[in-house]
């Protein structure tokens, strides 16, 4: 259920209606739903700005501090942000 | 300036989590609570219900009121950005809100319908103005189209602590519309 809820309410949020939130209630206490739904909606909110910065790793893969140049040539074309 | 009175859509506390009363909750929720009243945005309703969690509560209410009254970003502007950014979560409460201090600046409902609108043709919008609008919508319309050549114009006008400031913004008051959306159905 808490899976569901973060997936549908990313891309599916009309589905997640009274019914829904019932079925939730079932599972957690209100406190925990709204722990959750806050929660959700940030990472939503937050990953969406983070992957339009297209950063890429701080360490290199032996633990070095490392540039995000030369972080893009050690990684590739896929910027961390956006995994 | 528009004297007409912004259009409040009545929200039926029908919520499927029951808002906290402000004098239930403890004092610095309480009064955490009451400023975001005061404040138009986030109002009493998703305040009341986000202290259903208070230890996230206390956070998310403070971090809203910040990122949203304080900064170097002119707050008429984060204003309408919040507004259209509703409208692109779908939600219909944060859509109605109004910052009381952004009123108070001069923003008026003419100027917010024309940002909800073709803001990129309006020429009472600056082109610093319509960049952080273009900015707002493509992040939560088309995330793709953020890209290096957006924020190459958003530095001709802003700084990166600014374009952070608006960033950071957009990610919260965002999120909080989409999770306040399914509160609202």
């Amino acid at each position: 259920m808490a899976l569901r809820y973060a997936l549908w309410m990313a891309v599916k949020p009309d589905a997640v209606d009274a019914a829904f939130y019932d079925e939730l209630r079932r599972h957690y206490s209100d406190e925990e739903i709204v722990e959750l739904g806050a929660f959700i909606g940030f990472n939503i909110g937050y990953h969406t700005f983070f992957g339009s910065l297209k950063f890429y790793p701080l360490f290199s893969p032996d633990g070095r501090l490392v540039s995000q140049e030369e972080s893009s040539d050690i990684y590739g074309s896929a910027p961390v942000s956006l995994a | 300036m528009d004297a007409a009175k912004p259009p409040i859509t009545p929200i039926t506390p029908t919520t499927p989590i029951t808002p906290v009363e402000p004098d239930a909750a403890d004092a610095e929720l309480a009064s955490l609570i009451a400023r975001a009243a005061r404040a138009g945005v986030p109002g009493p309703l998703f305040s009341g219900i986000l202290a259903r969690s208070p230890v996230h509560a206390r956070a998310l209410l403070r971090a809203m009121l910040i990122s949203h009254t304080e900064g170097s970003v002119d707050h008429r502007l984060k204003e309408m950005v919040r507004i259209r950014l509703a409208r692109i979560a779908g939600d219909s409460y944060f859509a109605a809100l109004r910052s009381s201090v952004a009123l108070g600046q001069g923003l008026d409902e003419a100027t917010i319908a024309a940002a909800l609108g073709d803001f990129e043709n309006d020429p009472r919008f600056t082109p610093a103005q319509r960049v952080a609008l273009r900015y707002a919508d493509r992040m939560y319309r088309s995330p793709s189209e953020v890209d290096d050549a957006l924020y190459a114009e958003l530095k001709k006008h802003y700084s990166e602590a600014q374009i952070m400031e608006l960033g950071a913004f957009m990610a919260l008051h965002y999120g909080m519309q989409a999770f306040m959306r399914t509160m609202s159905q």
